[in-house]
């Protein structure tokens, strides 16, 4: 029972029940802003009945040439939806969107290195652990850069592990 | 920064990015040495003049920050022939500098001299068509637009133009533009046609809103409509338009290839459905959002159709048969949607007034397939509503036997009952069960919890466990047994239950909201703050999570935690409405244009916020209360709100017409729906038809929130004139010269006072003879809630201040003295004092406490009572020193000293009695209150009553557990109820503490006030 659609400012009132959640982070205003003023079709949100919101995923297109790829910035569900594969859903559609309307070659995203349920949960759905960006998360712990090539990586290149981790100052992006 | 450079005023780059680079790493000093050497080699540059200022202002310089950057204005605007270089980035720089210092209106000047002076230049016009977005002058941003659009003919400046119409069609009377919106964009069309997905997306919209909607729908099928790559976006705006062309057979086929593709979307099968049955639909665009985005019609409730019954019928099981091939196509197991529409659909068969039992059927097969889903009861919930009383017993029973013989695994079996809980919950049916059946229901959610906790042995810490409802749920029913029966100890239960699964997964943030209310409700307030500073609430989550606490603290003595979460909140919400405007620029300069729209009514939304209202009021009336012992203190605030105005004028009418309510309500507990209702404060009269569900959507009252914010609006206005009025009012009496200021004084006070009092719901004259009843003894002030008390006496106190610069009050009650109204005061004190210190219990075991209206009786009416005698007393005794007697007009004042001195001697007795309850409260020992609460919650030997719960608890975590892994059973092992109670009393007492210290340092000033009598 999920209605997936774009997200609107308005939502920011009513996703507490998603972010209270410890794991998920409640950004300032203008990062959110900017990115529904830049990538509105990578920001998604899904509703159940009665304007309930499920979850959500905001994410982005960047990078040059072959770098040219789709992130997903934050994907998240109420504890309330969990269990549904609803982040499934949501990653899918931010997959097509680069995909399809963007030509990306690949979706990444970083996930701490201690996230072991959403690490398995990535790696199920076909990511891997691209290469390891130490103290990525407030210089305190490691993060990982998994990725998944799109159609436009026929040889699937952008998801060859690299042999060495990195530091955040060698991040391509920010 | 540094990024911004280019060639700027002439001056090479080599010279300025030393200095960008300077402010960047904020070495301010070095910048203004570099700064002040390229002004001596270009003395005339407004560019090195900009770079200044900017350095000014980041060193808080904001004054000659302002100057310098108004010299460099001027010389832009003059016609020295030196100046040749008027470049963005010189504007642009002063622009970011008139931005900080607040004068948009200065940066907006010097863009459209520049434009004047080079009007071709596409860069500068930029630059204005921004200013004009950050004044949200929409007319001038669409005649910006459209002079770019005339100098290049780019359909970004087109729609650019079109947006600022949009934004224009927002108020009344602009959808009159609309035809020149779409006339602008057809001729655009007609030369060049549209290349971008939003700009197709503007122009159905301008259609849609003139009621064109074949029109639209022809541009969507046509070559535009393929600009829209999602093809789901495109069916659903399809939708939209055939819906409101009331074509709702072809609607209905689109919303059919939406359920195609996506068969769980239940907004497109409601849209289906009310095709179908032509029901009464409603677009979400409502007429205060006009801009039509991708977004569904939703329908509104289901309601009557005039479909014959034969076409109805067909209708259904056309419907049923799609729903059926869903259901088919559905193979994920986790597909809801298409089950739901059966149910939905044996629903309208009902309420066309068919006999149908196969309602009862269709939620069954629900139950059978998603009942152990943590969401089934939200699912289900408007179906189960629809169901009679016995319907509803009936069901439940047959999801019970369901659930029974289920041999699903353990964890779907667990959910099944979690939902049957949820349900029997939800529906009012606790409400009338035995209160020993209530006791089972709460043991059996415990017992479940604990016994199913091995399940829960592998899983990260970080992830929810299996079965945190069933605590969550125990919790709710414990209180309810509180509210019904009136036993403490319960409550005690409570909240141990919650502190236990808070302590086996320290995560769960359902359970600290619901600690942070029932901390709140027994004044263990430090501790309720705690468990919120654990939520993380910030940013946004300030705009709709804060009520949780607010607005406890704001009637507390916890001023430095108010004040921090006031300040946090404020930063967030200016730093906001200062940034939202570039961040619409943004959106203009990314060419998402429906965002446009959307950000400027998001800004205003926010803007309108009730609650950043109140806190902008709040935070005043903290500052005042801090400092309120001291009149010189409390003049210096006043003077920074020009003595009070700037809040009357935050609160006018029409600004409290426009309020709007951002708060998430429904995150509240079930007994506080809203921060004006507590159903613990009031006596259980049993709900029978209505659900405690119902309680929930009971709504906050819109009304209560816009009396609260004016009344405390009048607030500081009120202080002000009642100190001036002590001050100035009985000289006047003998001294006719200065009768024009008490007058005036007179006159805004006796409106003043009418408005407070119409915010307590009474005229004037009403209040006034209210109080005096109250005050002769005639009336009570039981008659009234406690926070009326305080309102009351406020009141009272600010009328006595009034009398001194008027004769109405006199005239009005022929006491024959002013020194009445001083006595009238007293009284109100004396009986106030008295009735509280009366219904005071010993906190730690009676919940519900009068607390908060002894503090704010202490920290407000009894403050602003002491400044109006500091005032009269300053006025007769200069700096302090007794004035010789002598002239009539200090007789006349010396007359009222015998009157101020009683009163004064009223306060501290007054405050006396409260500091002595809260040293009694606070010295007794600890351990004897632990004895006390133990006892009555860990009781052994007990068939019924409180403690059964615990009992499950207690002996959970005392008996070894290896089986639930290291991390589980080290947690139960380490579990003592003890010791949360200590953490409770011990919070108790730390409140009482701070309130104490407040009436030490109250007593302190009014001994000197004595002494200086």
């Amino acid at each position: 029972m999920t209605t997936i659609r774009r997200f609107r400012c308005e939502d920011l009132l009513h996703f507490a029940s998603v972010n209270l959640d410890h794991l998920t982070e409640t950004f300032n205003m203008s990062f959110y802003m900017t990115y529904l003023a830049r990538w509105p079709d990578y920001f998604h949100v899904a509703v159940a009945p009665c304007n309930r919101i499920m979850g959500y995923i905001m994410g982005k297109v960047e990078g040059q040439g072959e770098s040219w790829h789709g992130h997903v910035t934050a994907v998240t569900v109420a504890c309330g939806y969990r269990r549904q594969q609803l982040a499934k859903k949501l990653m899918q559609l931010l997959e097509d969107v680069s995909d399809k309307m963007d030509k990306a070659y690949f979706v990444d995203l970083f996930v701490r290195a201690s996230n072991m349920p959403a690490i398995k949960m990535y790696e199920k759905l076909g990511y891997v652990v691209y290469r390891r960006v130490l103290r990525y998360y407030s210089g305190e712990e490691d993060g990982l850069d998994m990725r998944k090539a799109l159609s436009r990586d026929v040889e699937k290149k952008s998801m060859i592990p690299l042999k060495r981790p990195v530091t955040p100052d060698e991040l391509e992006y920010d | 920064m540094a990024s911004k450079l280019g060639l700027a005023g002439g001056i090479p780059e080599r010279r300025v990015r030393p200095i960008w680079d300077a402010v960047d790493s904020r070495q301010f000093k070095t910048a203004f040495k570099l700064s002040a050497a390229l002004l001596s080699k270009y003395p005339n540059s407004p560019y090195a003049l900009a770079l200044k200022a900017l350095i000014l202002e980041r060193t808080g310089k904001l004054d000659e920050a302002l100057s310098v950057c108004l010299e460099a204005r001027e010389l832009l605007r003059s016609n020295n022939v030196e100046i040749i270089h008027i470049d963005d980035l010189t504007l642009s720089t002063l622009q970011i500098v008139f931005q900080r210092l607040d004068r948009l209106d200065l940066a907006t000047s010097c863009y459209e001299h520049a434009c004047v002076k080079f009007p071709n230049n596409l860069e500068v016009l930029i630059g204005l068509f921004n200013c004009y977005v950050r004044e949200y002058s929409f007319v001038k941003q669409q005649q910006t637009a459209i002079k770019m659009y005339k100098i290049v003919a780019e359909e970004r400046f087109l729609l650019w133009a079109i947006c600022s119409i949009q934004l224009q069609v927002l108020s009344p009377g602009g959808e009159k533009l609309l035809p020149l919106a779409e006339a602008l964009v057809k001729k655009h069309i007609a030369s060049q046609s549209l290349h971008e997905p939003e700009a197709v997306v503007m122009y159905i919209s301008i259609l849609e809103q003139q009621q064109k909607y074949e029109e639209a729908l022809e541009v969507l099928s046509g070559d535009l409509g393929s600009l829209i790559a999602i093809e789901a976006d495109k069916l659903r705006m399809q939708g939209r338009l055939l819906i409101r062309a009331c074509n709702y057979t072809a609607a209905a086929e689109i919303y059919q290839k939406i359920l195609h593709s996506c068969p769980d979307d239940w907004t497109s099968f409601c849209n289906y459905l009310g095709c179908l049955l032509e029901t009464e639909l409603s677009s979400s665009a409502s007429s205060s959002n006009l801009l039509c985005t991708l977004e569904n019609v939703e329908l509104l409730g289901c309601k009557s159709n005039n479909l014959s019954i034969e076409v109805f019928d067909s209708r259904i099981e056309s419907a049923l048969s799609f729903v059926q091939k869903l259901q088919m196509e559905a193979h994920d197991g986790q597909t809801r949607c298409p089950y739901l529409a059966a149910i939905e659909l044996e629903r309208q068969r009902r309420m066309k007034g068919r006999v149908n039992d196969k309602l009862m059927e269709a939620l069954l097969i629900y139950f059978n397939r998603f009942g152990h889903l943590s969401c089934f009861a939200s699912d289900v919930e408007s179906f189960f509503l629809s169901l009679t009383e016995k319907e509803q017993a009936e069901i439940l029973e047959r999801f019970i036997i369901n659930c029974e013989s289920s041999t699903s695994e353990p964890l779907n079996k667990m959910g099944q009952a979690i939902t049957i809980f949820k349900l029997k919950g939800r529906y009012g049916v606790m409400t009338t069960v035995p209160i020993e059946e209530l006791e089972d229901t709460a043991i059996k959610m415990v017992d479940m919890y604990c016994k199913n906790l091995g399940l829960s042995r592998d899983l990260d810490p970080q992830e929810n466990f299996y079965g945190e409802d069933l605590l969550h749920m125990a919790s709710n029913v414990l209180l309810l047994l509180y509210w019904r029966t009136g036993c403490f100890a319960y409550l005690v239960e409570a909240l141990l239950v919650l502190e236990f699964g808070l302590h086996v997964r320290k995560y769960v943030w359902q359970y600290k909201l619901a600690l942070v209310h029932l901390y709140s409700y027994i004044c263990a307030l430090p501790l309720a703050y705690e468990w919120y500073a654990t939520l993380d609430i910030k940013n946004i989550l300030l705009e709709t999570s804060s009520h949780h606490i607010l607005p406890q603290l704001f009637v507390s003595p916890l001023w430095a935690e108010t004040s921090a979460l006031l300040k946090d909140y404020l930063k967030f919400m200016d730093d906001y409405l200062r940034e939202a405007s570039d961040l619409t620029f943004l959106a203009y300069r990314h060419r998402n244009y429906s965002k446009v729209v959307e950000f400027v009514q998001f800004k205003e939304r926010l803007e309108h916020s009730n609650q950043y209202l109140s806190a902008r009021i709040q935070y005043w009336i903290l500052q005042l209360k801090q400092k309120m012992d001291s009149i010189d203190q409390t003049e210096c605030i006043l003077g920074q709100l020009n003595d009070g105005v700037q809040l009357l004028e935050l609160s006018n009418e029409v600004k409290l017409n426009h309020l709007t309510f951002n708060e998430e309500l429904q995150l509240r507990p079930w007994w506080s729906p809203t921060s004006h209702v507590n159903l613990l404060l009031e006596p259980f009269k049993g709900i029978l038809a209505c659900s405690l569900e119902n309680l929930h959507q009971a709504g906050e009252n819109e009304d209560i929130v816009r009396k609260a914010i004016k009344m405390k609006s009048l607030v500081p206005r009120l202080i002000y004139l009642s100190i001036q009025s002590a001050a100035t009012g009985l000289r006047e009496v003998v001294e006719p010269n200065c009768s024009a200021g008490a007058a005036k004084i007179d006159k805004e006070l006796m409106f003043l006072l009418d408005e407070y009092a119409r915010t307590i719901d009474l005229s004037f004259d009403d209040a006034v003879n209210l109080i005096y009843a109250i005050s002769k003894g005639h009336r009570s002030f039981k008659e009234f809630g406690t926070g009326t008390v305080v309102d009351c006496l406020n009141f009272a106190v600010f009328l006595n201040a009034w009398n001194f610069c008027s004769n109405h009050l006199w005239q009005l009650h022929q006491d024959g003295e002013k020194q009445m109204s001083w006595s009238m005061v007293e009284s109100l004190i004396k009986i106030c004092i008295e009735e509280q210190l009366m219904c005071l219990r010993p906190i730690f075991e009676s919940p519900g406490s009068n607390l908060p209206s002894l503090v704010q009786l202490i920290t407000e009416s009894f403050g602003y009572h002491a400044l109006v005698i500091q005032s009269f007393l300053r006025s007769i005794f200069p700096l302090g020193k007794k004035k010789k007697k002598g002239s009539s007009t200090d007789n006349l004042n010396l007359r009222h000293l015998p009157a101020i001195n009683s009163t004064i001697e009223c306060l501290c007795v007054g405050i006396q009695g409260v500091q002595k309850w809260l040293d009694d409260q606070i010295n007794e020992a600890e351990d004897t209150k632990l004895d006390i609460l133990l006892s009555q919650v860990m009781r052994k030997t007990h068939d019924q009553g409180p403690g059964r719960v615990l009992c499950i608890l207690e002996d959970n975590a005392s008996s070894c557990h290896a089986e639930l892994g290291e991390r589980i059973s080290g947690a139960l092992q380490t579990w003592s109820s003890a010791d949360v109670i200590r953490k409770v009393l011990r919070s108790q007492v730390s409140l009482m503490s701070e309130f104490y210290g407040i009436c030490d340092s109250k007593l302190k000033m009014l001994e000197s006030l004595k002494r200086s009598l």
